[in-house]
């Protein structure tokens, strides 16, 4: 007796057999039991559970998506679990806030002016005079500032790839991590920028933090193309 | 907060949102992703794509399917576009499967590592197709949409995979026996 093919069985399993499929399988065993291993095989296959995903993998995630601008912070009044509170109350809080800062920074400033305490720039450098602002020295300074923070930057990521090439990984831990625990502080960064855009230190910590988020992206792609370079 | 509410917060960008989102299908994304890839590092780069190509696309979400039934597409879809790209660079070989990392078993474990390793064991086009119908639920139809093949094709490289299938647990099924693992057979 000619037994159905293999193909012909599994095509049985989740269709009606023909007349003569149907008269061969009511007779013959080993049809019978190929096919109900096969029916066994698909419903096993249904229910494959789900894989779990790796640990950490929302947290570059995180970081795509705040690179490309598709996610946002939660507001202070989120985080502080205050989304319900009425806007005129929070319109009222942020008012508060910056007067109360405000007032810090007046207090600050004229603490400063009666001398007890030396400023940390020497003032000289900004300023010609008490009430005159030289334009041509404030660009000049902002100027040097730019070319040293491109100098500095240029030098981290030379330093970074001299390091890399040495086989050194001073910093340990998954690169994956630190990229995405960057990516947090570029956002802070940047924010901090958008809210004083001529404060040179944040300006350098900005750069400091790009450089370094692009010197482990750099490391993170070439620990991937020496995986995928096994052929 | 309905699941409606949560897809409509998670359009506008809000972090919690989407994180919920993440929770809540992560596992089913990577499982179809792990499977198409047929690997871990890949699966990763591709279920990240997955993620972001869905983010992207939500506020274009209406509705009209269910939301994971969406998101399970553009997860197919992502990671066999990412697949064919890949492959044009290098030769796949199928790793052995054997850390995958599953959810807590609720059946036999042994099956589903044999499963999972003959999976991987199957040429391209038949697990693609075997994927899609047996494992994930398309029909011939879904599948010709999202192979660019037809129905007629799709059905043939089905059953064709399925007897191969059979062929490879069987062969799994005759090692485990020679090296003493207690055997399983379908």
């Amino acid at each position: 007796m000619d037994h159905l093919s293999a193909e012909t069985l599994a095509r049985i399993v989740d269709e009606t057999p023909r007349p003569e499929e149907h008269e061969h399988l009511a007779a013959c065993e080993t049809c019978t039991a190929e096919l109900d291993a096969l029916k066994a095989q698909t419903e096993a296959l249904g229910a494959l559970p789900e894989i779990l995903t790796p640990v950490g993998d929302w947290d570059v995630l995180e970081a795509r998506l705040r690179s490309e601008g598709l996610l946002q912070d939660p507001g202070l009044f989120a985080r502080l679990g205050l989304a319900r509170t009425p806007t005129w109350m929070k319109a009222a809080a942020s008012v508060a806030l910056f007067l109360g800062g405000a007032g810090i920074g007046v207090s600050v400033a004229s603490h400063g002016a009666t001398g007890s305490r030396t400023p940390a720039v020497p003032q000289t450098a900004f300023v010609a005079d008490n009430t005159t602002v030289d334009n041509a020295a404030v660009q000049d300074a902002a100027e040097a500032l730019r070319a040293a923070e491109s100098n500095y930057v240029a030098a981290l990521s030379r330093y970074q790839e001299l390091r890399a090439q040495q086989g050194e990984d001073a910093d340990a831990g998954d690169p994956r991590t630190r990229y995405a625990a960057l990516q947090y502080l570029v956002a802070a960064s940047q924010a901090a920028v958008r809210q004083a855009p001529a404060d040179p230190f944040l300006n350098g910590l900005l750069a400091s933090t790009l450089a370094e988020r692009q010197a482990v992206l750099s490391r993170i792609s070439s620990q991937s193309a020496k995986k995928d370079n096994w052929f | 907060m309905t699941e409606s509410q949560v897809i409509r917060q998670a359009a506008d960008g809000d972090a919690r949102a989407i994180r919920t989102l993440y929770d809540r299908y992560s596992p089913r994304v990577y499982a179809v992703v792990r499977r198409i890839a047929g690997d871990d590092e890949l699966a990763q780069d591709y279920a990240q794509e997955a993620w972001i190509r869905a983010i992207r696309a939500l506020p274009s979400f209406r509705g009209d399917a269910r939301f994971s039934t969406w998101l399970h597409r553009i997860a197919v879809n992502s990671a066999l576009q990412a697949l064919r790209k890949s492959e044009t660079r290098r030769k796949r070989e199928a790793p052995a499967p054997g850390d995958v990392p599953v959810v807590p078993a609720t059946g036999d474990a042994l099956l589903q590592r044999r499963l999972e390793r003959a999976l991987q064991d199957l040429p391209e086009g038949m697990r693609r197709v075997l994927l899609l119908h047996d494992v994930e639920g398309y029909t011939h139809e879904e599948i010709g949409d999202v192979l660019g093949v037809t129905a007629g094709t799709s059905k043939s490289q089905l059953f064709k995979a399925r007897v191969k299938m059979r062929e490879l647990l069987r062969a799994l099924s005759g090692a485990a026996q020679d090296i003493g693992e207690e055997a399983w057979t379908i």
